[in-house]
């Protein structure tokens, strides 16, 4: 947005329309992760934030030893996704059956993780590097080539995780301990083998995510806390009864926040997105995707 | 519900009160901040513990109160005298009315599920935070400085309480007065409703009880009390700021009441106390490792002893007229109220 | 095949629904659990599932213990279910409901289902409806090839004619006992349609207050009305 008075209108409208899809889709990259876990287990992780600041640090560091981006960013859906499990055994097991408490221990391991991070790596931000920077020439107009790449990996994870859950055994057997759990319990499926597979995959989306985005953010223990306000509001106007929701979510959280904040102010702008999303909660108590069984 | 638990709670407010007869200024002031952050406390512990809304904004009240009682006292609202007194009025009527009008916004109708609840106030609080910081007349990042210390008097009688002494026995005051007040309501037939909508909303509201009106009278109590504590925090640092409003102070109130017990006011407050007092202790020789200890003390907490730590000690036995049958003949309360919000 | 003893099970701790029961059932039998609402004939169906909170006593299938295994383990024992209600996943076609049945049971993942649509020609030409659109009898149909599908060695079936109209009772009947004798099944059915209990089972066993008060072959029940009468009306 510097560059306002190089560009004529239809120009300008063309760059704030990327920017609204660079930021709907970075939202929707990030909040995936979360509306698995929501949706699929019930469980509102609030450490979903220190899972993607966790992907985003494994880039840092990995990218000390010069190894391919594209191999960080599958260390990092692994490494994050280890993390998942290990704290889905260790803590959220326990608490499935209590919903309050369950945001309550998401809540205290974001707290831990957060501060292991500063322990480890210093309050300091560090930078990690984009693969390719070169911008690229389009309509009149040049944008950030890496931030086009993120657009596109948002839309290429969205679509693969879309795939996996409806056109894939593993999706249908998720979808099927959601259902009804005691039925496929008793049809002969280990249901906290789903339970542990569900929470390390969202987990390792959160870490993919950050991960993806660490190229264009200062890496540092808050990057996180930056998306987890409209990442939750996203969910909550998507509704999760259906992963859809996420991108219903982001969609109108993200789009209504770059419009407002280009023609206003950034912080008018999560105002305005902030009553809009409790105007729609308060109209579809649900969320738009609407109605939740169980 | 522990036999000793009245006489622990009656012991535990006269040693606070006999504190001066061996604190030195330096330490009572210290103690005072403390209580500070219990009145606080006890604020989400009604909300949470008695009304089952899982605030995780509270910061946004005590922040409220703190900048309506910088505001007032600095003289910068327009037709308000800035006296003490208008301050301490001002910070509790706004947070009380932001509360309760977000309440009535939330619950009116197909009210919000427990968990949307607790996101909505912590992006409440972010956002409220992010605008100060970027509301120059309120002093914007930096927040307001020299706010004066708190005057008492008539007329020509005035005292300012600038000395520790004075300060600490108004905190005492307002402390034991907002403990009193939580601790009547949660005794009172609108107690039992709020914990009746708590336990089973649906129930409470078929005999006949407007929860939502309930939800929201008790979250404006609760807002006001947050404000109370916001305001004696801006008399005694004489300085505010946006981040009293934000993340990071709504997520250590939760942590204090929950490892004290988010059903017994009293074990809230003394939550506060103790977590501070060993922060205080513990930061200077564990660094860095002391949130991370935090942290990982919480999350045991939370699912090991999801009625707290000191809770079990200091819960009073209801009036006889409000106990349920089974807590009259000393039957242990049933296990796994939690999760009754999941939708 | 199937041993139980002493089986005490229920919802609340010291408040047992099943207070000692006792069944054998060979292989190859079928049998039919009679009884008046309440006396515990549901509980015991869901006890063997292993899906109740208290449970004690002893049930061995094909002599493995199998009183405090996870549901999962039970079914892939060789133990199908099919619920009151039926259960089915409203949201998944038919196919899908079918490959829930196998899902769990690495042996039979990749079997194809295809016997299952011989017996039940209308599975086969709605393969692709939901579940949750197809009639009540269909729905039936539909949870006993997807207890099928997993191949079984004991089927339980909880009121398989609960809500359904006569005629498909009947028709559900006659496909069931073809089931039973062509894949070699041995069957649990807790019914009160003495229809259907006549046309499938073997032997019927009355149930009162959660214990197994007596037996006979199903030709005793034809032979003697007030039987009947006796353990099941009110």
């Amino acid at each position: 947005m510097v560059a306002i008075f190089r560009y004529d209108n239809m120009e300008m409208t063309l760059l704030i329309g990327l920017d609204a899809a660079s930021y709907i889709l970075t939202l929707l990259l990030v909040c995936i992760g979360l509306v698995i876990i929501f949706g699929m287990m019930n469980v509102i992780n609030l450490a979903h934030g220190e899972f993607f600041l966790l992907g985003a640090y494994t880039v840092v560091l990995l990218q000390q030893y010069a190894l391919p981006f594209a191999v960080i960013l599958v260390v990092a859906f692994v490494f994050v996704a280890l993390v998942g499990l290990l704290i889905e055994e260790v803590v959220i097991r326990r608490i499935y059956h209590r919903f309050l408490d369950t945001i309550l221990a998401t809540w205290g391991i974001s707290l831990a993780l957060k501060q292991l991070v500063i322990i480890l790596f210093g309050p300091g931000s560090q930078q990690a590097v984009a693969p390719f920077v070169e911008p690229v020439a389009m309509f009149g107009i040049t944008y950030s080539s890496y931030r086009l790449f993120v657009m596109a990996m948002a839309i290429a994870i969205t679509a693969a995780t879309f795939f996996i859950l409806f056109r894939t055994r593993l999706g249908l057997t998720a979808r099927g301990v959601i259902a009804n759990r005691q039925m496929a319990s008793c049809l002969g499926v280990n249901t906290r083998r789903v339970d542990r597979v569900t929470f390390a995959f969202g987990s390792g989306l959160a870490g993919l995510a950050g991960a993806i985005m660490a190229p264009l953010m200062s890496v540092d223990p808050q990057m996180g806390v930056g998306f987890l306000v409209p990442a939750f509001l996203s969910v909550l106007v998507g509704g999760t009864a259906s992963p859809l929701g996420a991108l219903w979510g982001a969609g109108i959280i993200g789009g209504s926040n770059s419009v407002v904040a280009a023609v206003w102010t950034p912080v008018i702008a999560q105002i305005v997105v902030f009553s809009l999303a409790i105007l729609i909660i308060r109209l579809m108590p649900n969320g738009l995707t609407g109605r939740r069984r169980r | 519900m522990s036999r000793f638990s009245f006489p622990l709670t009656i012991l535990f407010w006269v040693a606070l009160a006999a504190a001066p007869l061996v604190l030195d200024g330096w330490n009572l002031g210290l103690l005072a901040q403390l209580m500070i952050y219990g009145i606080f406390a006890m604020s989400l512990a009604f909300i949470w513990g008695q009304g089952g809304l899982l605030c995780f904004g509270q910061s946004l009240f005590f922040g409220i109160g703190a900048y309506a009682m910088a505001l007032t006292t600095k003289g910068m609202i327009p037709g308000v005298p800035a006296m003490t007194l208008t301050g301490l009025l001002l910070a509790m009527i706004l947070p009380a009315l932001a509360a309760g009008l977000l309440g009535l916004a939330l619950f009116k109708g197909r009210g919000l599920v427990g968990a949307y609840f607790g996101i909505v106030t912590l992006s409440a609080a972010v956002i409220a935070e992010r605008l100060a910081t970027n509301w120059s007349y309120i002093g914007g990042f930096n927040g307001l400085l020299d706010i004066p210390p708190m005057r008492l008097g008539w007329g020509s009688w005035q005292i300012e309480l600038y000395d520790p002494l004075p300060f600490f026995l108004v905190v005492l005051v307002a402390a034991i007065a907002a403990y009193l007040l939580l601790l009547k309501l949660e005794r009172s037939a609108f107690g039992t409703v709020l914990r009746g909508t708590r336990d089973n909303e649906t129930r409470a509201a078929f005999l006949g009880f407007e929860t939502a009106e309930y939800k929201a009278a008790a979250f404006a109590v609760s807002g006001g009390v947050a404000g109370l504590a916001g305001a004696l925090f801006a008399a005694q640092f004489a300085f505010v700021s946006p981040a009293l409003l934000g993340f990071a102070l709504a997520t250590e109130v939760l942590i204090w009441v929950a490892i004290g017990g988010k059903e017994v006011l009293l074990a809230a407050f003394i939550g506060a106390l103790a977590v501070k007092s060993v922060e205080k202790v513990l930061s200077d020789s564990l660094g860095q490792y002391w949130l991370l200890v935090l942290g990982l003390l919480f999350i045991t907490a939370v699912v090991l002893l999801p009625r707290g730590l000191l809770a079990p000690f200091l819960r009073l036995t209801l009036p006889r007229a409000l106990r349920r049958p089974e807590q009259a003949t000393k039957h242990p309360t049933p296990e796994g109220r939690q999760g009754q919000n999941a939708p | 095949m199937l041993n139980v003893r002493n089986l005490k099970a229920g919802y609340i701790r010291g408040a047992p629904v099943l207070k000692g029961l006792d069944l054998d059932v060979a292989r190859g039998d079928c049998i039919a659990l009679m009884g008046r609402n309440g006396m515990g004939k549901t509980t015991f169906v869901k006890a063997l599932m292993g899906v109740l909170p208290q449970i004690s006593g002893s049930i061995k299938f094909l002599d493995q213990e199998i009183v405090g295994l996870p549901s999962y383990q039970i079914s892939n024992a060789g133990i199908a279910y099919v619920p009151q209600g039926r259960e089915i996943f409203p949201d998944f076609t038919v196919e899908q409901n079918l490959a829930m049945g196998q899902i769990g049971k690495p042996k039979w993942r990749n079997d194809p289902v295809d016997f299952v649509y011989e017996y039940f020609p209308i599975l086969a030409e709605r393969r692709k409806q939901l579940g949750g659109t197809m009639s009540g009898g269909q729905q039936q149909q539909l949870a006993i090839a997807r207890a099928l599908v997993g191949r079984p060695d004991l089927l339980l079936l909880d009121e398989p004619s609960e809500g359904i109209q006569p005629s498909i009772v009947q028709e559900i009947a006659a496909i069931l006992r073809r089931i039973v004798e062509q894949e070699q099944l041995t069957v649990i059915v807790v019914e009160q349609n003495l229809d259907l209990v006549r046309r499938l089972a073997h032997h019927v066993r009355f149930i009162e207050n959660g214990v197994i008060k007596s037996g006979v072959a199903v030709d005793e029940i034809n032979k003697d009305p007030t039987l009947i009468g006796r353990y099941l009306s009110v």
